[in-house]
């Protein structure tokens, strides 16, 4: 340990060109994964930050909630199967919404307040009460572009008063409107005319499942209909899977390429390092001691990088402009700095048996 | 090359290695008929052939022969860095060719020290830390009686001054006393130095190996030194001869004076 720690302290030089790739690295895989989680979340957050665990669709639309349509019959019927504790019927309407701030392109949320499928993550104010109609939360993604509390949103002629404001909500990038069934259905019958006289109507159905019932248990009770979870029904949203799969294989890339930039630096630090490690050796060092000298290096090495290279990424999301999408979770720079030094130990791993190859009777000696 | 390789003088022919180890009984090393061959493909090269030879505890001896002759190979075995092909190596008790590879490393920590041809000090530790570092190694001696230790050595050897320069910071002589103190650290059985004169001019060379006969002798160290310099042989208590791997010869150094 002593040789290793003491070999980056003085040989600064040679390893910062090791922690400035691996920054460099770090930055760009957390800075690509704040952005596909800036877009997952953005695209997906109506249906993750609710208490649904599951949604049930008509048999024809894919899992897709705008392409869905169901009666209130169904909606009874699905309450009714076994292993569904709470199912309630969910509005979906896109379109744009007018407050005195300016208009907006909103996804309007009509839900019943006490069912399932209602946001759990209020930051303000109060979600919509049961029996009351013309009353809305907002995405926090309108309070930042100026819509208040107290504030009204119209579509067409009918309007709903601010009367809270909920966060990581958005449904396809668009901010949402959480507001009842009837306000709902009235906005949807004022911009889709051929609903007129349409009074009981649903897209789809957000289920709250018995605990330890699964998606796929529902769908077994409910014939026809299409059942997914919360997390499933995002990933049919279109374009999302196909996004995070493409974002998320860059990611993996980025770490594979780190790993690769590990594995070559160490590869020509242990090739450099050919004859004092036989001399070290000769002195009694075992083959141990020098991989885990090593290894330990790549561990501190990656460990600088993603310390740097989270700061720089933080950094500049503090400063890309708020259309950007990007979201920056713990949890993902959790996993993203255990890859890295994974990344790093594996890379390091592969100069081992240089280093148990290296024979300590060629320290001694050379023919003169 | 043998440009200053200058064979022993035919009218004194010394002792026969194998009858002078009889006579050394108590010796702390004894290497016994061994042999060592290299093959590659199909071709063997015999470096060394049926050695036998013995050290007394407290000597300071020479290894004399021409490039080639099988000097590095000899005590690379003796000091457990090469299996010998055939014979037995004692040191102090301990049949060093029965260690396993694990064994040897342990071995060759606490038990040995050696002085290379080139000093191969760690270039990014200073002088001191050079020291502490073989220290490690073992579990004789503690920390803190190794760094008083290391210091004393540093002391002895002149290089209190230059106890925190790195490697490059130092001339060979220095570089080279350095790996002295490196050999002495762990207090070993046997010092084990190869052409450490190699790197240095004569005059440097004879105030490092003058240094070196002077801390074997203080601490009542055995060591070897390998040589094919008649000119550092003065201050070794006896020498031995080696010829295309046969030990040939053992001779009192005053009888190789030229
Ligand atoms: N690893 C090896 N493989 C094959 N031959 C070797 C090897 N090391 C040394 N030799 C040969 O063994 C002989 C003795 O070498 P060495 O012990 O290095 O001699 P010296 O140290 O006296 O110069 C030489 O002929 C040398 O070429
Ligand atoms: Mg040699």
């Amino acid at each position: 340990m002593m040789l290793a720690l003491n070999e980056i302290r003085r040989g600064r030089g040679r390893f910062a060109s090791i922690i400035a790739a691996l920054s460099l690295i770090v930055f760009l895989v957390l800075t690509l994964a704040a952005l596909a989680d800036g877009l997952f979340f953005g695209a997906t957050g109506a249906v993750r930050s609710t208490n649904a665990t599951a949604y049930a669709f008509s048999p024809d639309a894919k899992g897709s909630l705008i392409r869905s349509s169901m009666t209130p019959e169904q909606v009874r019927e699905v309450s009714s199967d076994p292993g569904v504790a709470t199912a309630s019927g969910v509005g979906v309407l896109l379109t744009a919404g007018t407050a005195p701030s300016g208009e907006y392109d909103v996804a309007v949320f009509g839900v019943q307040p006490d069912g399932a499928g209602v946001p759990t993550t209020l930051t303000d104010g109060r979600l919509p009460q049961p029996g009351e109609n013309g009353t809305a939360a907002i995405d926090q993604e309108l309070a930042y572009e100026g819509v208040a509390i107290g504030d009204s949103i119209t579509v067409g002629t009918q309007s709903a008063e601010v009367v809270g404001v909920v966060r990581d909500s958005s449904y396809q990038l668009q901010p949402t409107v959480w507001t009842s069934l009837d306000t709902w259905r009235a906005m949807r019958n004022e911009v889709r005319p051929e609903f007129t006289g349409v009074t009981d109507d649903v897209n789809a159905v957000a289920i709250i499942t018995d605990s330890g019932v699964t998606a796929e248990q529902v769908q077994s009770e409910v014939g026809d209909l299409t059942v997914l979870s919360a997390e499933a029904t995002g990933l049919a949203i279109p374009g999302v899977e196909q996004q995070s799969s493409t974002l998320n294989s860059i990611i993996y890339t980025a770490l594979a390429v780190a790993a690769l930039v590990v594995a070559l630096f160490f590869a020509l630090v242990v090739l450099e390092k050919r004859e004092l490690f036989a001399a070290l050796k000769a002195l009694g060092t075992s083959t141990r001691k020098l991989g885990a000298g090593v290894v330990l290096q790549a561990i501190i090495a990656s460990a600088i990088g993603v310390v740097i290279g989270a700061l720089a990424s933080r950094g500049l999301g503090a400063i890309v402009p708020d259309e950007v999408p990007t979201l920056f979770r713990t949890e993902t720079l959790i996993t993203i700095s255990i890859f890295t030094l994974v990344a790093g130990v594996v890379g390091a791993a592969f100069s081992l048996r240089r280093i148990a190859r290296i024979d300590p009777a060629t320290a001694i000696g050379g023919t003169l | 090359m043998n440009d200053d390789f200058v064979p022993a003088h035919p009218q004194d022919p010394g002792l026969d290695p194998a009858q002078d180890a009889g006579s050394h009984a108590d010796a702390i090393l004894k290497v016994e008929d061994v042999s060592k061959i290299y093959r590659s493909g199909d071709t063997e090269v015999h470096a060394v052939s049926s050695a036998t030879m013995a050290v007394d505890q407290g000597e300071f001896v020479a290894l004399l022969g021409p490039s080639g002759s099988g000097k590095t190979t000899l005590i690379s075995m003796i000091g457990g860095l090469l299996s010998p092909t055939t014979g037995s190596i004692t040191l102090a008790g301990t049949d060093v060719a029965a260690l396993s590879k694990r064994e040897l490393t342990a071995f060759r920590a606490e038990r040995v020290g050696f002085v290379f041809q080139a000093a191969n000090l760690v270039p990014f530790l200073t002088a001191r830390e050079n020291l502490l570092y073989v220290s490690t190694l073992q579990k004789r001696i503690s920390r803190k009686e190794a760094h008083a230790r290391a210091d004393q050595l540093l002391e002895e050897l002149g290089l209190a001054a230059r106890a925190k320069n790195v490697p490059e910071q130092l001339s060979g002589g220095e570089r080279q006393r350095v790996a002295i103190g490196r050999a002495l650290m762990n207090d070993p059985d046997l010092i084990l130095v190869d052409e450490p004169t190699a790197a240095l001019d004569t005059k440097l060379g004879r105030q490092v190996v003058e240094l070196l006969a002077r801390e074997i002798k203080q601490r009542g160290k055995t060591g070897i030194m390998v040589t094919h310099d008649l000119r550092m042989v003065e201050y070794t208590d006896r020498v031995f001869e080696i010829l295309d791997g046969h030990l040939t010869h053992v001779e009192q150094p005053s009888a190789l004076a030229h």
